[in-house]
């Protein structure tokens, strides 16, 4: 038999699957009575980043972006909704930082300039100097999106600025903190917040040897595509706009763990095989990183 | 007196301004950008085909313009023209893209300027979503914890609107609109894959099926975003205008305005655009010219040759170097600064009487403020701007996907020559966007973005000649010289985008 506490965490991490809305009503009333304070406040930076994994955060449907930051977790911080700005913005990061507000999970969008620290700054101060304060005081990190997780593109070959990922810029540090790495350019906003309320609600969520929620991130895209079976078949996509398995067009999904073939995209409209295009391995920990593993494979004119 | 007013928020990315006051006077306004990628370094020795997606990280605010900037340019250097289909769903995801972007701009990035937050606590009705933010704000509130009611406090000090209905009406449009751009994103994942940083554009059209069940799915998302526009975006636009109307005279900018015109009306390359492009100076319209587009570097972090064309920029950042204050470029038209974006698109194609419709909503709009079209060269002016581009926009989206021929293919066989060049420019919702690329042996030889924040968040160019951005900030009163709410609204009303601008 289950106590109550364990009936709640399940009830909200059921909840943050499938949205209050479906839930019958001892259910939704027990999660009415999560203590507010239990919620983990989020200190979310960005580092060298194109605010994608945020906007894409703002595509969540179930529950809604705003029941996510006022009932699951405190926004303490955010540069694209924070109100507050300039040295008032930059004292409560800095207080947080500096582990004077309580208990915090950072989370970080975008990746960190290594070779050159004043590639990235929050205010006058470098993001390195303020995640060195940070990984001292933090409970624990998301790193969301491909940047933050694997450096992403500001880390791919050739690049001038040595960006890296979060967990590489900590284990330099010898910091041993953990650092759910939850992949994809951008990622999908379930994976994150369904993540967090994990985090909250009953703890570390097993994770892949990649490091990433297994929830999400355990099977390859190719291995549960829609298209498998044209790709048993050998029923092939020859050019762009045709249907069947996009694998001769240059189709990554074959080296990528994500389950967006059941998952689909904004709130289940589509997904990039649907509309016949090729997946680019957003999720992949190599995404975008070598220039002789391009996207696509289409004709060349000699 | 010295204040920075960085890091500013409700904007995409790392931007700080320096400003010095004498009394309460902003003289001297530096806009910085503080974070550098080198994409176009990133891109050389790439796949071609790779750019469109490349290109769309970098900014996953207005992805899809990159992904059409990128598409045009492909197109231009493998001389393509895609079927008509192709153009279609092309313009279909980028317009609803635009959509989007005014709603999030107005209200989650803007709105918090002007509106209350706090009058949520004297609401007495039984809106639940209402009910709910009351009863969480309180209970923050009332917690004693550091940093209450994060992230809609703290908030600068200033004035806000002051009518309770109004307020809260405001606060009730906020969290619709965090749904309704959802739609308008929805709709463009449609016939691109997927929202952020689609996958299914590419030069010579769409991966997409042109099928009648995606386009009625795709229409009716777009008659819930216009509907909200029409009823509500642009009523509580007029509001805060109304409220707030020495705001038509605060953050002019001192130059020119240049806008490359958006969505094609058909495939050939150079056919009409719903907005028309060209350089307004002076009041004269004249065609765009990228041969005039050059960057100037003296007080950027770069130490490659400054005053470069298009075709010939470089890329070699020098973080510590003497006197430069940006990672930002310093982009002029003929050696002239000029304003993009919402303002500079309308103008530009008004000037020209190019769309009638357009024409119309100027007219009656500046009309019911009280004001003339040149007041759209303001704070509120910007933020017309934008309300009069979506509701024009929202109604060509309607029309043309009526022109798609389920029948017919969106995209075309592509052949990747081993030489050539292309320049494509279009309109980010932030404004004009250029890019250029130069193939060898298949691959990317050169890459270059000009890109809408560039312009507006310029830093000094070579003859020390502010960007716009800073020629709007300086002159400007503020009442309180260590918060400057006047200055932080001049920088919101650009929509700054500082992923894009330094790249």
């Amino acid at each position: 038999m289950m106590d109550r506490r364990q009936f709640v965490k399940i009830a909200a991490s059921l909840s943050a699957a499938f949205g209050l809305s479906g839930l019958p009503e001892p259910v939704t009333a027990a999660l009415r009575r999560i203590d507010p304070r239990t919620v983990p406040t989020l200190l979310y930076l960005q580092g060298q980043s194109c605010s994608g994994c945020s906007i894409s955060l703002l595509q969540a449907q179930h529950p809604a972006p705003l029941t996510l930051i006022t009932k699951y977790s405190r926004l303490a911080f955010h540069a694209d909704l924070s109100a507050s700005s300039g040295g008032q913005a930059m004292a409560l990061i800095e207080r947080y930082c500096r582990g004077e507000a309580g208990d915090y999970l950072l989370a970080l969008e975008g990746a960190i300039p290594e070779r050159m620290p004043q590639a990235c700054k929050i205010g006058d101060v470098t993001l390195a100097s303020l995640l060195e304060s940070a990984a001292r005081t933090m409970t624990a990190a998301v790193a969301i999106g491909a940047c933050a997780c694997d450096g992403g593109i500001p880390g791919a070959e050739g690049n001038q600025t040595g960006a890296v990922g979060l967990p590489e810029f900590l284990a330099k540090r010898q910091v041993d903190k953990p650092v759910v790495r939850i992949r994809g350019c951008s990622v999908h906003p379930d994976w994150v917040w369904q993540t967090v309320v994990n985090l909250v609600e009953i703890g570390m969520p097993e994770l892949t040897e990649a490091g990433s929620p297994q929830r999400f991130f355990s099977r390859t895209v190719h291995e549960t595509c829609p298209r498998y079976h044209d790709f048993q078949q050998e029923i092939f996509a020859a050019k762009l706009g045709d249907r069947g398995c996009l694998f001769n067009l240059g189709c990554l999904g074959p080296l990528t763990m994500a389950d967006c073939s059941s998952r689909w995209w904004n709130g289940g409209t589509t997904w990039c095989i649907n509309d016949n295009a090729p997946c680019v391995g957003c999720a992949s920990p190599i995404f975008a990183k070598r220039k002789d593993l391009p996207f696509y494979r289409m004709k060349k004119k000699a | 007196m010295r204040i920075e007013l960085g890091p500013v928020t409700r904007i995409e990315g790392h931007l700080n301004v320096k400003t010095t006051i004498s009394g309460h006077r902003v003289e001297d306004a530096q806009c910085i950008g503080e974070m550098f990628r080198g994409f176009e370094v990133i891109l050389r020795g790439r796949d071609p085909l790779d750019a469109q997606q490349i290109t769309q990280r970098i900014c996953g605010v207005c992805p899809y313009a990159h992904a059409i900037a990128s598409s045009y340019a492909q197109e231009n250097a493998y001389g393509l023209t895609p079927p008509p289909n192709g153009r279609i769903l092309q313009n279909l995801v980028q317009g609803a893209n635009h959509l989007y972007d005014y709603l999030l701009h107005f209200y989650q990035l803007s709105a918090l300027d002007f509106v209350d937050v706090t009058a949520i606590l004297g609401y007495k009705g039984n809106d639940a979503d209402l009910v709910t933010l009351r009863d969480w704000v309180k209970n923050e509130l009332a917690s004693g914890k550091a940093f209450p009611a994060a992230p809609f406090l703290p908030r600068l000090e200033g004035r806000y609107l002051a009518d309770a209905e109004i307020n809260i009406g405001a606060l009730k449009h906020y969290l619709e609109a965090l749904r309704i751009q959802q739609k308008a994103n929805q709709a463009s994942a449609i016939f691109g894959g997927k929202f952020p940083h689609s996958t299914a554009i590419f030069p010579g059209g769409c991966s997409q099926r042109p099928a009648l069940d995606l386009v009625t799915a795709y229409q009716s998302l777009i008659q819930e975003v216009r509907e909200f526009i029409q009823q509500k975006y642009l009523p509580d636009l007029l509001a805060v205008a109304k409220a707030f109307p020495d705001y038509w005279h605060i953050g002019q900018s001192k130059g020119g305005f240049m806008s490359f015109g958006v969505l094609p009306t058909s495939p050939e390359p150079g056919s009409p655009r719903l907005f028309a492009p060209g350089v307004l100076m002076d009041g004269q319209v004249a065609a765009v010219d990228f041969a005039k587009i050059t960057e100037d570097v003296r007080y950027s972090r770069y130490d490659s040759p400054s005053g470069l064309k298009v075709r010939e920029g470089e890329l070699s950042p020098a973080p510590e170097k003497d006197g430069a204050y940006s990672w930002v470029k310093a982009p002029r038209y003929g050696g002239a600064m000029v304003e993009v974006g919402p303002a500079a698109r309308v103008l530009v194609d008004y000037r020209q009487g190019a769309n009638q419709e357009l024409s119309r909503l100027v007219d009656h709009l500046t009309g019911l403020a009280g004001v003339t079209p040149r007041e759209l060269n303001s704070v509120l002016g910007r933020h017309l701007s934008r309300a009069i581009c979506a509701s024009v926009i929202a109604d060509f989206l309607l029309t043309e996907s009526e022109r798609i021929d389920p029948s017919a293919p969106a995209a075309l066989e592509l052949e990747i020559p081993a030489t050539g060049e292309g320049f494509g420019a279009t309109e980010a919702s932030r404004g004009a966007l250029l890019h250029y690329l130069r193939l060898k042996n298949h691959v990317i030889e050169k890459y270059e973005c000009v890109v809408p924040t560039t312009w507006n968040c310029s830093p000094r160019d070579d003859q020390g000649h502010p960007g716009a951005m800073e020629s709007a900030l300086i002159g400007t009163q503020v009442a309180d010289p260590a918060v400057q709410i006047e200055s932080v609204r001049i920088v919101h009303s650009f929509d700054p985008c500082l992923a894009c601008a330094v790249h």
